[in-house]
């Protein structure tokens, strides 16, 4: 298992790099390079040993791989498998392709690795790989959005890094446990710096804005991986080290509430779902132990609803509403939005029980209000009329639902215990309620919530807010 | 100790400089200060126990300095060099229509 884990890592970057050298087999490499990821997320799904790796001593590399890694590895196989399919018949060029596998292998090495170092390297080159994707059309608005994203997760890793060097001073290792023993400045720096990668409220606010301005099978790669990729090395802290956990979960609780705020108001198919990432990242959060089916069940549908808003006549919600949606993608669009909002028989729903009964008692109440703002977002979306219009759909597009919304209804099958009475219940009184708020209130009053805090001055300056605030809670639990 | 408060010195004022400066390749420039501190810091925590080039030879018998920091940084220089060099390329495209720079107005113009 050992050889095949470092001979997978390395094939992504592999296939990547030849497709320079062989532009005619483009799309077949990107292809075997999805297709190679997600063998070997099943065959470690099915392993009860997790797999441990240490490369050139106690400074070294280290990977660590489980169960729960798997769940992320098969999401960034399949959206990434999606993605390409959804772009097959498209113009684009090779190198958009070897971009695509660039951001598939680094998302597969920051997941795998459990050293600071090789987290930090794994996520710039993400973020440099996810910077040409965004900035490939070379409109002026994709260059500043990209630019600013750089810019803003560029210097969230100049103070992850110094909180690197401080678990290195007292640990000898920048292994993930060395932040047991750290300073709490070094925790508070390398949370900084993860919190501000994964989007999460506030400091994360970047994300709304990139994933709604990105083009629609760049924004779904976005929402669908590139966020998970510092959400897992968060995760893994939180159950290793007892001070960071009630940090984690708070957050997470924070980041789902003011994400379905947002959510409910914007005006902008592409804005309402880039914002109900946030709130999701909130969710796969809030219960640290079972985040990685929430992260599969939110990566699957995400990704594919943004593919699906990328075939939308017009991305305002209020002219969708008059308008309506062409029927052809009427279908895959009310079962990924029943998904989101937890419906019975989709995978949204086992992972939303399981989120649900891993919550502590404080959070209780606030992850439920989230629960039923996410069926009220999704509401305005799911409740719009079909029409007869003509889009043209590619075999290629209906491959790429086909594998998202396939894969999610084999994955209602990972929780099967889910299904009893009282959750079933439980979950269409939450839908219930999402939807009579969206008919009784949110429908009629158009709120314009500031949106301020997205500016780049203040997604800098939040980061030096974020800082005192992490340093205190991590300081006094 | 004085070396220690001057490159947090420069890590904070590069960061003040991402915030408060205005034209866009100021900002870029303020990060650069800003890493240049980091960078400064590894060479600052290898130095801990000596100063020496960490190339063992068995007739030296001197304090060495920790090659790890000092390994792990360079592959943080290099990863630095590549995104200001994607900025800047991003920078000279926007120049051609805000001729400024002015980190605002090509905000207000794109949100």
């Amino acid at each position: 298992m050992a050889h095949l884990t470092i001979v997978w890592i390395a094939s992504a970057f592999c296939w990547g790099f030849l497709i320079y050298l062989l532009p005619r087999l483009t799309r077949l490499l990107a292809l075997l390079g999805g297709v190679g990821s997600l063998g070997y997320g099943l065959v470690l799904a099915g392993q009860a040993e997790p797999v441990r790796l240490r490369l050139l001593d106690h400074f070294g590399v280290s990977l660590f791989l489980d169960g729960l890694t798997s769940f992320f590895i098969i999401t960034n196989a399949l959206v990434t498998l999606a993605v390409i399919f959804a772009l097959w018949e498209s113009e684009k060029s090779p190198f958009f392709f070897a971009q695509v596998l660039m951001v598939h292998g680094s998302v597969n090495v920051a997941l795998a690795s459990t050293d600071w170092l090789s987290l930090y390297v794994a996520l710039e080159v993400l973020s440099i790989a996810a910077f040409l994707l965004v900035v490939y059309p070379r409109g002026e608005r994709v260059i500043w959005v990209g630019l600013r994203y750089l810019l803003v997760s560029n210097v969230a890793m100049l103070f992850y890094l110094v909180g690197a060097v401080l678990v290195y001073e007292s640990h000898h290792s920048f292994d993930f446990v060395g932040l047991g023993e750290a300073p709490p400045e070094a925790m508070a720096l390398l949370l900084l710096g993860l919190l501000v990668k994964g989007g999460v409220f506030p400091l994360g606010l970047w994300l709304p804005m990139t994933h709604g301005e990105a083009e629609a099978p760049v924004s779904a790669l976005l929402s669908g991986v590139v966020v998970k990729a510092p959400l897992l090395p968060l995760i893994r802290c939180a159950l290793l080290v007892p001070q960071v956990e009630p940090v984690v979960r708070l957050v997470g609780v924070g980041t789902a509430v003011l994400g379905v705020l947002y959510g409910m108001f914007a005006q902008d198919t592409k804005r309402v779902l880039a914002w109900s990432t946030t709130s999701q990242v909130g969710f796969i959060l809030a219960a640290p132990e079972v985040g990685g089916f929430y992260a599969l069940a939110h990566g699957l549908v995400k990704a594919a609803l943004f593919l699906l808003a990328g075939q939308l006549p017009s991305r305002r919600l209020a002219v969708l509403q008059q308008e309506g949606m062409p029927r052809a993608l009427g279908i895959p669009w009310t079962l990924a939005c029943c998904s989101m909002a937890g419906f019975p028989l989709l995978a949204g729903f086992g992972a939303k029980v399981l989120t649900m009964q891993h919550l502590l008692p404080w959070q209780v109440w606030g992850m439920t209000g989230a629960a039923v703002g996410t069926a009220t977002i999704y509401a305005g979306a799911f409740l719009l009329p079909w029409k007869p219009l003509a889009v043209p759909l590619t075999a290629g597009f209906w491959a790429a639902m086909g594998v998202l919304l396939g894969g999610l209804a084999v994955a209602n099958g990972v929780y099967d215990e889910a299904f009893t009475w009282e959750s079933v219940w439980k979950s269409l009184v939450i839908i219930a309620c999402g939807w009579g708020l969206y008919w009784g209130a949110v429908r009629r009053v158009g709120v314009r919530l500031p949106l301020g805090l997205e500016r780049l001055e203040h997604l800098l300056g939040m980061m030096s807010v974020g800082l005192v605030v992490l340093f205190w809670l991590v300081w006094s639990w | 100790m004085f070396l220690e408060a001057a490159v947090f010195a420069t890590i904070l004022l590069g960061f003040l400089g991402t915030v408060w400066k205005q034209n866009l390749m100021m900002k870029i420039m303020a990060m650069d200060v800003m890493s240049t501190g980091v960078i400064a810091y590894y060479v600052l925590a290898a130095a801990r126990k000596g100063v020496f080039t960490p190339i063992f030879l068995p007739e030296r018998r001197v304090d060495y300095a920790d090659p790890v920091p000092q390994a792990v940084i360079l592959t943080a220089i290099v990863i630095g060099l590549s995104i200001q060099a994607l900025m800047l390329v991003g920078v000279m495209k926007l120049s051609r229509t805000h001729p400024t720079l002015e980190a605002r107005d090509i905000e207000l113009k794109n949100s």
